[in-house]
């Protein structure tokens, strides 16, 4: 497929100009600028920006907007107040998981969700579908509003040089109306690469109309911050070992198995999708689960590559892998049989034929929480 | 194709963008060209073939790796893999800053080495095959 076949976000004419850009759900996207290396560091310990203008966004609208989510989704979306939100997945009658999205709360009768560019139409037809009973208006607005991420320890004092608004009064996964440089926008403080951060949304501009959607990118990045690609973001948010739709689950994977229980409130008002699936698996237990692998020797593993055990047998298959930067060595993101979960557990990778070893390591994040990551500021 | 690659005189070259160089004594040196540093652009891994290996021509005997992406390294020449550039174990880098020099993956002892040379491209029917990617 060439360029000019693939949907362009509102800040194509940018990539297009300072970033390597290759094809990413349907869309012409920079997989990195000047490095992704230089752009995974420049989040873990300054300020970088991400286009996430291809993700899917839509209100839901009407008196019972707050009762639909939440027989959509698994978390508890009645626990939010105004201005608050969550990190949920939302599942079909078997449990297997349709997509990962955030939920942000405006009013009672308005709220705003945010799920995956690879999903746009398959989410939104599955709201659709599942809305008749309720009183309800969905409207797709993906292509009408802009997004972008500002992730990083000092996104907040960059973000501030461009808003009136106290920025510090904004809490983790709350949300906000704002000015960012002159322009009306919401900003959540929310992301995903493990940092500190904010995503910013800025109605009223399309990609035939970028004007202000350019104005808060190019304010962004004279305020100092560092534009990142496709490439860092997938690295920062292994390294976080936060999940990847498509690789670290999908609909023949359960919120259980792919250690998204916590998402998962059977206790909350009334019935959701995928309720009963999962209490049985539950109650039966799941045979597999998804760790996180680090190799004690030289070698990058890979999505799709083979996990073995100490004796050699294939057990399982890495879903998400790469180099860490931050530690210097190959991390995994792998489902095997629940017996092999525990952390310090040896296994290998094998890489191009070849067994590597490593362990099940602690992996929500792989780093260590005190010098990285959005909870170092709270140490 | 606007940019622009260097394409080293005397060296020759497979479509997979390899090169080879004969030296003096006999064996023949390999390793990837400007063009595939730049593609993969960040090299964070290579995985050297083994010193002693026999390897035919175009098999795949190593692998080089960026942060995103793996790519095998296919050898330009048949015969016996003599040595190999450790230096890249610890500065993958190599390769990208000086992918003729100091990034130069193996060096072989060829087995057929004119037969393989002649399915091999010179300098400047390479620089004609880049134009056509």
């Amino acid at each position: 497929m060439s360029v000019e076949d693939l949907k362009k976000t509102h800040l194509y004419q940018y990539h297009s100009e300072h970033g390597k850009v290759i094809e990413f759900a349907g869309f012409a996207m920079p997989v990195w600028y000047e490095g992704i290396i230089a752009e995974h560091m420049a989040v873990r310990e300054g300020c970088g920006i991400f286009d996430t203008c291809h993700m899917g966004r839509t209100w839901v609208k009407g008196p019972d907007a707050g009762r639909f989510l939440n027989y959509l989704v698994t978390n508890d979306v009645s626990r939010l107040g105004d201005g608050e939100s969550l990190y949920t997945v939302m599942c079909n009658p078997s449990g297997g998981i349709i997509d990962d999205l955030i939920v942000y709360r405006f009013g009672e009768d308005r709220y705003w969700v945010v799920y995956n560019a690879s999903n746009r139409e398959k989410d939104f037809k599955w709201f659709k579908k599942n809305c008749k009973d309720f009183d309800v208006r969905l409207e797709d607005v993906s292509d009408e509003v802009a997004m972008m991420a500002v992730q990083g320890p000092k996104a907040q004092e960059v973000l501030q040089g461009l808003t009136e608004t106290d920025l510090s009064q904004v809490g983790r996964f709350n949300i906000v109306r704002l000015k960012v440089a002159g322009v009306e926008a919401m900003a959540a403080r929310t992301g995903y690469t493990g940092e500190d951060g904010f995503e910013v949304f800025i109605p009223g501009t399309t990609p035939s109309e970028p004007d202000k959607a350019l104005r808060v990118w190019n304010a962004l990045l004279e305020a100092g911050a560092t534009p990142c690609g496709l490439g860092a973001r997938d690295s920062l948010r292994l390294e976080a070992g936060l999940w990847l739709y498509g690789n670290d689950m999908d609909e023949s994977t359960n919120p259980l198995e792919a250690g998204l229980g916590w998402t998962v409130k059977l206790k909350k008002p009334g019935y959701f999708i995928g309720m009963k699936a999962i209490q049985q698996a539950k109650e039966s237990g799941v045979k597999k689960r998804l760790v996180g692998l680090a190799l004690e020797e030289r070698g990058i593993p890979r999505h799709g590559y083979p996990v073995a055990n100490e004796e050699g047998e294939e057990i399982g298959v890495v879903t998400s892998g790469g180099l860490s930067p931050i530690l210097g060595k190959g991390i995994a993101l792998a489902y095997v049989p629940t017996a092999y979960r525990k952390r310090g557990t040896p296994l290998q990778v094998i890489i191009r034929g070849r067994p590597v070893k490593g362990k099940v390591v602690k992996h929500r994040p792989f780093y260590d929480e005190t010098k990285y990551g959005w909870k170092r500021s709270l140490q | 194709m606007s940019e622009e690659y260097k394409v080293e005189e005397g060296l020759y070259y497979t479509k997979e963008h390899e090169w080879a160089r004969k030296l003096d004594d006999g064996l023949v040196e390999v390793g990837v060209d400007d063009y595939a540093q730049s593609q993969l652009h960040e090299i964070v891994y290579v995985e050297l073939p083994e010193v002693g290996a026999e390897v035919k021509q175009l098999e795949a005997i190593g692998a080089l790796e960026s942060v995103k992406a793996v790519s095998d390294f296919y050898c330009p020449v048949g015969g016996e893999v003599v040595e190999v550039n450790e230096a890249l174990l610890d500065s993958p880098e190599l390769i990208n800053n000086d992918p003729y020099g100091e990034g130069w993956i193996a060096r072989i002892k060829p087995s057929q080495l004119e037969e393989d040379l002649a399915n091999l491209m010179d300098a400047e029917a390479y620089r004609e095959y880049l134009k056509t990617l």
